[in-house]
């Protein structure tokens, strides 16, 4: 057993130096750098584009000069509850001309600048509404109507009767929709960093089968050690791949906003367990789904026969990520409980149980199952790999015939 | 009547085995989908010996020596690898240069070779000294920090074998190791075979060039069509074909046929023919009785590689007839 983990650490030693000492390690390194530049670009252009067509929609009330201020003042009292950003587009409020209203209101709208999507008509009481869209109707809807009852209450909008006093208070574990979004945040960060560097796994013994290096390896080795060495050294690029962004993402907030230290975190079995456990789960959802990738790519004699086996096992990834994301959604439910035991989800739904259960023990149970699973597919990686590719040992389901002979 | 004397030791019986011998295999078998790759083979390296295993192309020497490494295993039949009937349980003390050479070309020579002595147990600082001492040895000092990719592909197989051997192991399987090298690094692996097998090492080897086994072997065993078709030394299998005698008669050269055995060829100068049975004295009696005097006289053994030719074809014969 101790030759086992030597010629483990060997491989995986080989491994880690020939991915981390080469120049092309720092592109990759630096990758998610790109990824960032770009969805900030992205998201500049697309908050640019939102707020300049808001800027550009309006909505419209045609109303009595005498109805004017009130309808002005009661916008004003309105408006101020929404987000900016999700708020009604910008009120024009036009002094009405009697009859020729509904064809006034009809040019708005058909009026391409301002860009009009609905305008009111009519008595407050009885208003009539053309829409383009559903959202600015339902606002001039409420518009009108909390005007008249402002006017029949005679209270003047925007003067308020009461003086609140708004005081912060957490709960200690946080609300059930603050655990609920760790938890979801934590499937999703697992399933991402999994997505972008398990895959990495996929060609690892192809080019041990293109340089025959595999026959030394087969010679010198057992299988199984050469897959997890493989694995193991291949979790250490990616736990530096993580370290140096968690490192380097510390400092730029600690630089852009002045905080230092971990961000608050609502986990109910506490914020440095749930993250222990979390780099636990990724190690577990890594291994798991990296198995996976090298005893696939194992099989594969060529880079297309590779790209073409990646997409499956890239599917059945985000299939385990929804799986894992409905039982965040639903902790407890029988979802939950599946995702939890079924062991390529397991990982990540057991990240969102701990940022929606205390309890310590199940997690302990459940890394548990998971190296048993890590175990397993290794174990089959290897037989199929000695059976596929060297030709040689019995097949997956031999024990079976045997038993039946 | 040669047959009977080489087919006598081949594939036959369960052999001998004790914790002592190195290599010992007994009737392996191997197919690959329809095909027998190995049909049979029988195997005992006696320990610090070196030996060969001959054959043509495609006859299952690879396949055979993979089975007894336990990179593969054998559908059926026995084998034990340094007292160990699981090979790889053995591995540490054992060294191989398999018949693809392969190597990380990004690598440095030095780590190659302390790499692959790391795989075998040897501390990865231990097998970058000795790397640079062996590398100084074989005249590659000057390559030690050149990647392998950027050496020759005998120099890489230079590397290579040193890496095989960087642990000292006692046993060591060599596939095919002279291709690929130009005469000057044959030479020189020949002369580091010799140097392994001095300091106690078993070596096992396989080859289809007969001048290399020749030289080094001290027993060896000839496969072909998957079966082992001759065990023994190079002596014996020299011996399997009858003495060549060239007579060069004084006078009426071609008249002297009628004496001389049938398959008998005269080149203008010399009869060529095979020494009978029951010498060649009587024969050379009868000649000088006829008139046709000796002008000259020479007998040799054949080489290995006419023994290699008869045997293997022999072996082909004998299968055809069997298909039939």
């Amino acid at each position: 057993m101790s030759n086992f983990f030597a010629q483990t650490r060997v491989i995986a030693r080989r491994d880690f130096k020939a991915v981390v000492a080469t120049p092309t390690f720092l592109l990759f390194l630096l990758a998610p750098l790109f990824m960032i530049v770009m969805a900030v670009l992205g998201g500049t252009g697309a908050s640019q584009a939102v707020s300049s067509a808001q800027d550009k929609t309006r909505i419209a009330a045609i109303v009595s000069a005498e109805d004017l201020p009130l309808v002005q003042a009661t916008d004003a009292e309105m408006r101020h509850l929404y987000p900016v950003e999700i708020g009604p587009s910008r009120l024009d409020v036009v002094v009405s001309h009697g009859a020729d209203d509904a064809r006034a209101a009809k040019t708005m709208l058909a009026a391409t600048s301002p860009d009009y999507t609905a305008v009111l008509y009519g008595p407050l009481a009885t208003p009539t509404i053309l829409r383009e869209s559903a959202g600015g109707a339902a606002y001039l809807s409420e518009l009108a109507e909390q005007s008249l009852r402002n006017r029949q209450a005679g209270l003047t909008p925007g003067v308020r009767l009461s003086r609140p006093v708004a005081k912060e208070a957490k709960a200690a574990t946080g609300s059930a929709q603050g655990r609920q979004v760790t938890g979801y945040g934590a499937v999703f960060a697992i399933f991402f960093l999994t997505l972008l560097l398990a895959g990495q796994t996929v060609g690892m013994l192809a080019e041990e089968k293109s340089n025959k290096v595999i026959e030394i390896l087969a010679a010198a080795a057992p299988l199984e050690s050469v897959f997890v060495g493989k694995l193991v050294g291949m979790f250490g690029v990616a736990l530096l791949f993580v370290s140096f962004w968690i490192v380097l993402g510390g400092v730029g907030l600690a630089v852009l906003t002045g905080a230092s230290g971990l961000p608050a975190l609502t986990a109910a079995i506490g914020a440095p367990t749930f993250l222990i456990l979390c780099v636990g789960y990724f190690a577990m959802a890594f291994m798991l789904l990296g198995a996976i990738f090298l005893g696939v790519g194992a099989q594969a004699s060529t880079m297309r026969e590779i790209q073409m086996m990646s997409l499956p096992i890239t599917i059945f990834q985000v299939a385990m990520f929804g799986l894992a994301s409905k039982a965040a959604g639903q902790p407890g439910s029988a979802v939950a409980r599946f995702a939890e035991i079924f062991p390529f989800s397991s990982p990540f739904a057991m990240a969102a149980r701990a940022a929606n259960d205390a309890a310590l023990w199940p997690h302990v149970a459940a890394l548990l199952w998971q190296l048993l699973w890590v175990a397993i597919t290794i174990w089959i990686s290897a037989r199929l790999f000695r059976r596929g590719v060297l030709k040689s040992g019995p097949g997956l389901f031999s024990f079976l015939r045997r038993r039946k002979g | 009547m040669a047959h009977s004397r080489y087919h006598a030791t081949a594939n036959e019986g369960m052999w001998p085995v004790d914790d002592d011998t190195p290599v010992w295999a007994n009737d392996l078998v191997k197919h690959f989908g329809s095909a027998t790759a190995v049909n049979g083979v029988s195997l005992s390296v006696p320990r610090g010996m070196i030996y060969g295993v001959l054959g043509p192309n495609g006859a299952g020497k690879t396949t055979t020596l993979r089975m007894l490494l336990g990179i593969i295993d054998p559908d059926s039949g026995a084998r034990r690898l340094l007292g160990h009937s699981a090979p790889r349980e053995a591995s540490q003390r054992v060294g191989y240069l398999p018949e693809e050479r392969g190597l990380y070309p990004a690598m440095k020579a030095r780590e190659a070779i302390a790499f692959m002595g790391a795989l075998r147990g040897l501390d990865w600082a231990e097998g970058r000294r000795r790397a640079g001492d062996m590398m100084e040895e074989a005249g590659l000092g000057h390559a030690v920090d050149r990647k392998i990719r950027q050496m020759s592909k005998g120099m890489a197989q230079l590397v290579q074998l040193l890496g095989s051997i960087v642990h000292r192991p006692e046993l060591i399987v060599l596939d095919e190791p002279f291709s690929g090298l130009d005469p000057v690094n044959q030479e020189h692996l020949e002369s580091l075979v010799r140097a392994e097998s001095a300091r106690g090492a078993t070596i096992l080897f396989s080859t289809h060039v007969m001048s290399h086994a020749e030289r080094l072997c001290e027993r060896l065993a000839i496969i072909a069509g998957g079966k082992r078709r001759f065990e023994g030394t190079v002596e014996e299998a020299r011996g399997v074909l009858p003495m060549q005698a060239h007579y060069v008669p004084c006078q009426r050269g071609e008249e002297a046929a009628r004496l001389l055995p049938a398959d008998a060829r005269f080149d203008g100068r010399a009869w060529h023919f095979e020494v009978p049975d029951g010498g060649a004295e009587r024969l050379l009696m009868s000649l000088i009785e006829a008139g046709h005097g000796v002008a000259g006289l020479t007998m040799q053994r054949p080489g290995l590689h006419d023994a290699f030719v008869r045997i293997v074809g022999d072996a082909r014969q004998q299968d055809a007839e069997a298909a039939r």
